[in-house]
């Protein structure tokens, strides 16, 4: 039986973070628990949140389980996944630079020159590239777990489009109606900057011939799209248009939305829709989500994309472990959060070590996400496991393995009342131009099925809202 | 705004005020036919109220003399084939709020979108001939409560404007077609039942348009023709009247802001149809011609609501163009005999 820490407690008892909470969790009736739960999942039925968690499938109408039981984290903590996310973020962009531009990360052997170019995020149109400010990935989606106190590691970087953050603000919204108690005190640090934030940054990068306050909008798929709550979540809170393709359109390589008094110029365009679908023109000739000349005006510098297109050749699994030796070639610093370790299948003599333990490891797909195409050893049986083996033998570059990791745990609501279940963290880093940031919280997800380790919305998972102290307690 | 916003706004707008137009034109349809005589006349009033709605060629240039109340109300209410029909009118505008979610206020968008999850439930069930008349309630009271909640709950911005210039496109187009009616009913031949019959129906035409009372407390006298093409046409205060909605027209297009040359030449248009509207006379649009002075009516508004859309960056509509098929349409009322 593996031991998994508990966030709440250790040997010395409930933690000061989580005294408060502790409380009126033993304080409330398991009825009243179960009606301010209904309470909440109300209001965001209410206000039509359902939406899916980036590249994960299924109905898209579907509400993202909500567990009223918060996560907190105290100052000391916090200041570990802050530092630690901002460096990584701050390395993933000067590595997309270097990708895009000298290849020295390359040149001195740090990465092979084929998992750049043999990439499929990897864009060649691209090469040679400067944005604004030389950030590539203004948003970045940091993927945390923890093991222990102090153990928290890095399971996987997102660069394209990472989603989640309205379930951030959402969640603390509901958060503050359900407890306002616990809001009182003033020590649970706010998150609800986030807007402002990521205006300010997209503004910080807007082409140089913007003078004046740049227009911002964001380009989204449609309202079919399961993230279009997002979508216009955002639009809100920033006060930008939400534009799709179709009210958009390039003329002397500058981007232009059709408006009622006639075109407006767009200076910085964060868009929602894969590289693939940006521009017709450049990319797939088929789509109908983008905007012809796109990538022209892009190149021009009419216009600035947000995220840069082509950055997620530094967020797949096969990159991943390179980006360590990133924060050391780039930065010069040590990584403040580990990577965890990992096993390429590709490489012949880490092929044997993954095939001779397969019960013991976690296998995933290098591009895969969403928790599906994944071996969990030690929760499969034999035959799944033998089955497993096969796909990796056909195509062993197609995979990695890491061990399988006694994710920590927070008290959750479930059925049977208060119980211990997996959790991991997406904080969301922004980067504007000589600044890179976060608001002091993020994404906590949670796998309510007992036993699991998979967040994913997609099997089972739900979400928390996460608390940042000011101090170490409430 | 995006233009797409304003597109999606308007035409919302639009499609719930043309299933309110429906019912009323339904409601007609079932008042003309319980009156006496109909029956001698050939009940002719169910192809009239198709062809009133702009459904002739939906529902089939070919049956349409056999059209009774169960074809005409399937087509007008629940037809999922016919673009017009009520059903079909919710769920294009409630597609279009979806899409506005964030221009519109969730009071805007509940009303919507609770009054399409029940219309979707009925089916001609729900329209048999004791509760036809609750049916028809039931979808005016939804077009009153999406326009209240717009009405307390949006800022008077250009969002308001676009709902408010769709809503009134939409009712001038109605209110013509709605007086036509009359122009296809057949009357029996005997003059003098003729005469009495002809009174009742104009009579049914008010109710329908929620005017009946109306015209008493404005004329104190017995219901008849010219006066009512001057309370549906001329008059100022009938929220219904051509008056009313060319009035309401000018002033959306006025707030909303003129901006190009060519919406300029679309506001200018619309002031030009007001101001004739304002010297208008009923006995003189009687002695034109009534039918062919709202034909002409009727073509005229689909020609500012095209111009209007273009002017305003608008696309075209991925499903039926309303207005085109409208234009069409009645230019062919010319070919149909009395």
């Amino acid at each position: 039986m593996v031991a998994y820490y508990d966030e709440m407690k250790d040997r010395a008892g409930i933690k000061p973070a989580y005294a408060d909470v502790a409380r009126w969790a033993e304080e409330t009736s398991s009825d009243e628990l179960r009606q301010r739960q209904s309470e909440a999942e109300g209001l965001f039925r209410r206000n039509g949140i359902t939406f899916a968690v980036y590249g994960e499938g299924g109905d898209p109408e579907r509400l993202i389980p909500f567990d009223l039981m918060p996560r907190v984290f105290c100052a000391k903590e916090w200041d570990v996944i802050e530092r630690g996310s901002i460096q990584r973020a701050r390395a993933l962009n000067a590595f997309l630079n270097d990708v895009y531009g000298k290849r020295e990360f390359i040149k001195a052997g740090k990465i092979p020159a084929r998992l750049v170019e043999g990439n499929p995020a990897y864009e060649p149109i691209m090469q040679g590239i400067k944005p604004v400010g030389e950030i590539f990935s203004h948003i970045i989606g940091v993927d945390l777990v923890r093991t222990g106190p102090d153990e928290f590691n890095v399971l996987e970087d997102n660069c394209r489009t990472p989603s989640g953050i309205s379930y951030v603000l959402q969640n603390r919204e509901v958060m503050q109606r359900i407890m306002p108690g616990m809001f009182r005190s003033g020590q649970i640090r706010p998150v609800d900057h986030y807007g402002d934030m990521l205006a300010a940054a997209m503004q910080s990068v807007a082409p140089d011939d913007c003078d004046g306050r740049p227009t911002l909008a964001i380009l989204t798929p449609g309202h079919f799209n399961s993230a279009y709550f997002e979508h216009s979540f955002l639009a809100d809170i920033m006060g930008i248009e939400l534009v799709e393709g179709q009210d958009l359109f390039v003329e002397n390589d500058m981007l232009f939305m059709r408006t009622i008094r006639g075109p407006e110029r767009i200076h910085v365009l964060y868009r929602r829709i894969d590289d693939a679908f940006l521009d017709p023109e450049a990319f797939r000739e088929d789509s109908m989500l983008g905007v012809p000349g796109l990538m022209r005006a892009y190149k021009a510098g009419g216009v600035t994309i947000v995220n840069a297109p082509g950055a997620g050749v530094a967020d797949d699994k096969a990159t991943y472990v390179y980006v360590p030796e990133m924060i050391r070639f780039f930065l010069g610093e040590e990584p403040i959060l580990p990577n965890v370790e990992t096993w390429q299948c590709a490489d012949e003599s880490e092929f044997k070590y993954v095939m001779d333990n397969l019960p013991e490891l976690v296998v995933k797909e290098v591009h895969g996400s969403g928790g599906y195409g994944m071996l969990i050893g030690p929760k499969s049986t034999k035959e799944e496991i033998a089955k497993f083996a096969e796909l990796i033998r056909k195509n062993p570059a197609n995979y990695i393995a890491q061990p399988t990791l006694a994710l920590s745990t927070v008290p959750s609501l479930v059925n049977e009342g208060l119980a211990p279940r997996h959790v991991d963290l997406r904080p969301f880093v922004i980067s504007g131009k000589g600044k890179t940031d976060l608001i002091p919280g993020g994404l906590t997800r949670v796998a309510l099925r007992e036993g699991s380790l998979v967040v994913n919305s997609s099997q089972g998972g739900g979400v928390k809202d996460t608390w940042v102290l000011r101090g170490e307690r409430l | 705004m995006l233009s797409r916003t304003a597109q999606g706004l308007y035409w919302m707008s639009r499609y719930v005020e043309r299933a309110e137009n429906n019912a009323r034109l339904l409601d007609a349809g079932r008042r003309i036919e319980g009156l006496p005589g109909a029956e001698a006349a050939g009940n002719t009033e169910w192809p009239s109220i198709i062809i009133a709605a702009g459904c002739r060629e939906t529902f089939g240039e070919e049956r349409l003399d056999e059209a009774d109340r169960d074809s005409a109300t399937f087509h007008l209410a629940f037809d999922p084939e016919n673009s017009s029909s009520i059903l079909s009118c919710f769920a294009a505008a409630r597609e279009n709020a979806r899409a506005m979610r964030g221009a519109v206020t969730s009071e805007v968008w509940t009303a919507i979108n609770g009054t399409w999850s029940e219309l979707r439930k009925l089916d001609m069930k729900a329209v048999d001939e004791r509760r036809y008349a609750d049916f028809i309630e039931s979808v005016l009271g939804a077009s009153f409560h999406f326009r209240g909640a717009i009405n307390a709950t949006l800022l008077r911005d250009e969002r308001l404007w676009f709902i408010e210039l769709g809503k009134h496109i939409e009712r001038a187009d109605a209110t013509a077609r709605m007086l036509d009616v009359k122009y296809h009913v057949l009357l029996p031949k005997t003059d003098e039942v003729g005469a009495g019959l002809d009174l009742l129906q104009w009579q049914q035409i008010l109710r329908a348009a929620n005017a009946l009372r109306a015209f008493r407390h404005v004329y104190r006298e017995q219901v008849s023709a010219p006066r009512v093409v001057d309370l549906l046409v001329v008059n100022s205060q009938s929220p219904r009247s051509l008056r009313y909605t060319y009035e309401a027209i000018c002033d959306n297009i006025d707030n909303i802001g003129v901006h190009t040359k060519a919406q300029r030449a679309v506001a200018d248009h619309a002031r030009e149809i007001r101001d004739r509207l304002r010297v208008a006379d009923a006995h003189d649009i009687i002695d034109f011609g009534l039918h062919e002075w709202l034909t002409d009516m009727i073509m005229e508004t689909n020609k500012l609501a095209n111009a209007l859309g273009e002017s305003y960056g608008f696309f075209s509509q991925v499903d039926r163009d309303a207005a085109d098929e409208e234009v069409e349409d009645s230019s062919k009322l010319e070919t149909c005999t009395q």
